[in-house]
């Protein structure tokens, strides 16, 4: 049983693989050692001082086991891999209608690609979930595009948290050829019964030049969950990745979205969305390194608070001495639907080149009583009117989601049945 | 249709009309003119239900009910309609949705059914005609990046759509060129009928060339202190707002 609070407990719980490679229970020892110097996150980091840890920490979790899924998911006719506190379960599964490299990491640690690519985003800096990550995760999904192919309809990948008390460490990871096309839907739920489990998920997102992914990371957990998260890109020459953050659940939820720009021409969009409520706390940081000249990033997250749910957004963008030309936006706006709401926003831009463009902003506030006032003098009552703004601040986010079912779903979370048919007019 | 007996509104606190008196028939068309700061944006406010504007004294009657009960978005479904001087440009909600939502709320509020997707399209369609707008625009975000004579267009579409008793247009000729003034009075003659009653609020004689109005009256330190037909604007045009004064220190 690990205590949450202790280092030296998380440590004694570990065990080296005795079926993988070499290569990997070195990555792994490695991790280990590193997190005996990190530990835990506490306020005293700089990167979690919004963020106390003291509900997550309450619980002494055990490790989770490989088990079979006990909640029922909804039916799909697409093609959705299910991982069941950290361990894929095929059973549950419906991946054999689709024509790629798609399944258990465990299963696929002899590939060579797997292992050129596995831990190569990782950023230098870590926190101590990250190497946690690296040292204990022994499962997640690889997904292989071969170069040149074009996936139309997206991949699921469906995280369930379901023992109780438990933590799993999962590790994915996308490896996109040359000039392919693909589109991933990563959900996290929890079981029915609302277990109180940590989920310490990453995803290594590689690609290869011109290769275009869009990445979804939809994170609906009960509000008796933990969750911390990593999404890391690494980009080749004129590689176009689209992040989106959606951030709905969760007791405690902190995800990072870093890539590294290493092609001429490369592209990122990082669209973010939470939407908290209760006494719930979600953090996003993200950070994009612009380490070579033409390359764009384009970051847009919103954030909507109601009751004593608060935020965390920290936007760090690092251009590179060499990396001229540049083109980095990041926008950050709060929107606070109660008074005891707390929405924390650090944007950092640090830049060394001297021939780029480069914009951020941020705002916190709430409705505007004027707006509230246009809608009621046209007969919308005043309940109406909230939603209807409150969908309008998320709708810019929502708008840049391209699968349509996904966009359906969130304009129904917000808006509710007001909108309802809508879907061609908003 | 529309009773108002010697008004006092304060806006915090501060006292802006003074014993106003107004009365508005159906199928009348009045004009209430007056200079920067006479009260003329609050009146139209006012009857609209803008939270902040109080009555501290007199009463405004719709319909044979008091007004003052009712709060903005209720005065809206019973028929009022204010055309804003500053039409407020939601980002994030198409014009569309807007109009869908609001045609929705007052049908429920009359226990009517909602609107289907082919009869509002259709509705529309036919209303943005009336106003020279693109259909591009219907499915823009409300306001967002509209030029001044587009906001006022919208203005227009909006009421054309949800067919008030009760339309209060305030300042809608400000700002705009001879051409899109020419729209918008078109837009807005042809919602003129028998059993709708309107009340332009103006600075400028201008907009009178086009929307002619029944009645005229002119507002100055929070009351009427002159009413007459379309002639009196003519004279104001002609001897300015000075006239004003000394029409007050005569009164």
């Amino acid at each position: 049983m690990i205590a949450a609070d202790q280092t030296q407990s998380w440590i004694d719980g570990h065990s080296v693989l005795a079926n993988a490679p070499a290569w990997l229970n070195k990555q792994r020892t490695d991790a280990l050692t590193q997190f005996e110097t990190l530990g835990l996150p506490g306020v005293r980091d700089e990167q979690w001082r919004y963020t106390n840890l003291r509900a997550l920490k309450s619980t002494a979790y055990q490790l989770a086991e490989r088990s079979a899924l006990n909640t029922e998911l909804p039916a799909t006719n697409g093609t959705r891999l299910v991982i069941v506190d950290g361990y894929v379960d095929l059973e549950a599964s419906s991946i054999d209608n689709i024509d790629v490299t798609l399944g258990s990491l465990s299963d696929m640690l002899g590939n060579t690609e797997v292992q050129a690519a596995f831990g190569t985003t990782l950023p230098v800096k870590q926190h101590g979930f990250m190497s946690l990550n690296t040292a204990y995760a022994d499962d997640g999904y690889v997904l292989i595009i071969a170069p040149k192919l074009v996936l139309k309809d997206h991949i699921e990948v469906v995280f369930v948290n379901q023992a109780s008390e438990t933590v799993s460490h999962t590790r994915n990871l996308i490896i996109a050829g040359a000039h392919s096309q693909c589109t991933v839907v990563e959900r996290h739920i929890s079981a029915a019964d609302n277990p109180t489990h940590l989920s310490n998920v990453i995803t290594e997102i590689v690609t290869a030049d011109n290769a275009h992914v869009d990445h979804y990371k939809i994170q609906q957990l009960g509000d008796a969950a933990f969750h911390i998260g990593g999404v890391f890109v690494n980009h080749a020459s004129h590689a176009h990745v689209k992040s989106h953050n959606i951030a709905l659940g969760g007791r405690i939820a902190r995800n990072d979205v870093h890539c590294n720009l290493l092609g001429q021409g490369a592209h990122i969009e990082m669209n973010g969305l939470v939407v908290g409520s209760g006494a719930q706390h979600v953090d996003n940081h993200t950070q994009v390194n612009h380490l070579v000249p033409h390359c764009t990033s384009d970051e847009f997250y919103k954030t909507i608070l109601d009751d004593q749910s608060r935020s965390v957004f920290r936007g760090r963008i690092v251009v590179a001495q060499d990396a001229q030309q540049t083109n980095a936006d990041q926008q950050n706006n709060n929107l606070l639907l109660s008074p005891q709401a707390e929405a924390d926003c650090k944007p950092q831009l640090e830049i060394y080149a001297d021939d780029v463009k480069c914009s951020h902003g941020a705002t916190v506030g709430q409705l505007d009583p004027k707006s509230i006032f246009y809608l009621k003098s046209r007969g919308i009552s005043d309940e109406q009117a909230h939603t209807l703004l409150t969908f309008a601040f998320a709708n810019e986010v929502i708008e840049r989601v391209q699968v349509e079912s996904i966009r359906t779903e969130l304009t129904q979370l917000i808006a509710g049945e007001l909108l309802s048919g809508l879907a061609d007019l908003v | 249709m529309l009773v108002i007996k010697n008004l006092h509104v304060s806006v915090f606190d501060t006292p802006i009309l003074k014993g106003l008196d107004l009365e508005v028939k159906a199928g009348e068309v009045h004009a209430i003119m007056g200079p920067n700061g006479s009260g003329k944006s609050t009146l139209s406010n006012v009857i609209a239900g803008r939270d902040g504007y109080e009555v501290t004294e007199g009463s405004i009657e719709y319909m044979g009910n008091d007004l003052t009960e009712l709060e903005a978005d209720e005065r809206a479904c019973e028929g009022i309609f204010l055309a804003f001087q500053y039409p407020v440009e939601i980002p994030g909600v198409s014009n569309m949705a807007m109009l869908k939502a609001a045609i929705n709320s007052k049908r429920k509020y009359h226990g009517e059914d909602e609107i289907s997707a082919g009869d509002f399209l259709k509705l529309i369609r036919e209303k943005a005609d009336l106003v020279e707008m693109k259909q591009e625009f219907l499915k823009r975000s409300v306001n967002e990046g509209f030029s001044g004579g587009e906001k006022k267009r919208n203005e227009i579409l909006q009421m054309a759509m949800l067919e008030p008793k009760l339309a209060l247009l305030d300042e809608t000729d400000s700002g705009l060129d001879i051409d899109a003034l020419k729209v918008v009075s078109q837009g807005v003659n042809a919602l003129r009928s028998p059993d709708r009653a309107m009340v332009l609020v103006t600075h400028y004689q201008r907009l009178l060339d086009y929307i002619v109005p029944d009645f005229v009256h002119v507002l100055a330190n929070g009351r009427i202190v002159k009413s007459g037909d379309k002639s009196l604007a003519l004279e104001l045009e002609e001897k300015g707002y000075g006239w004003i004064d000394g029409l007050q220190k005569a009164g």
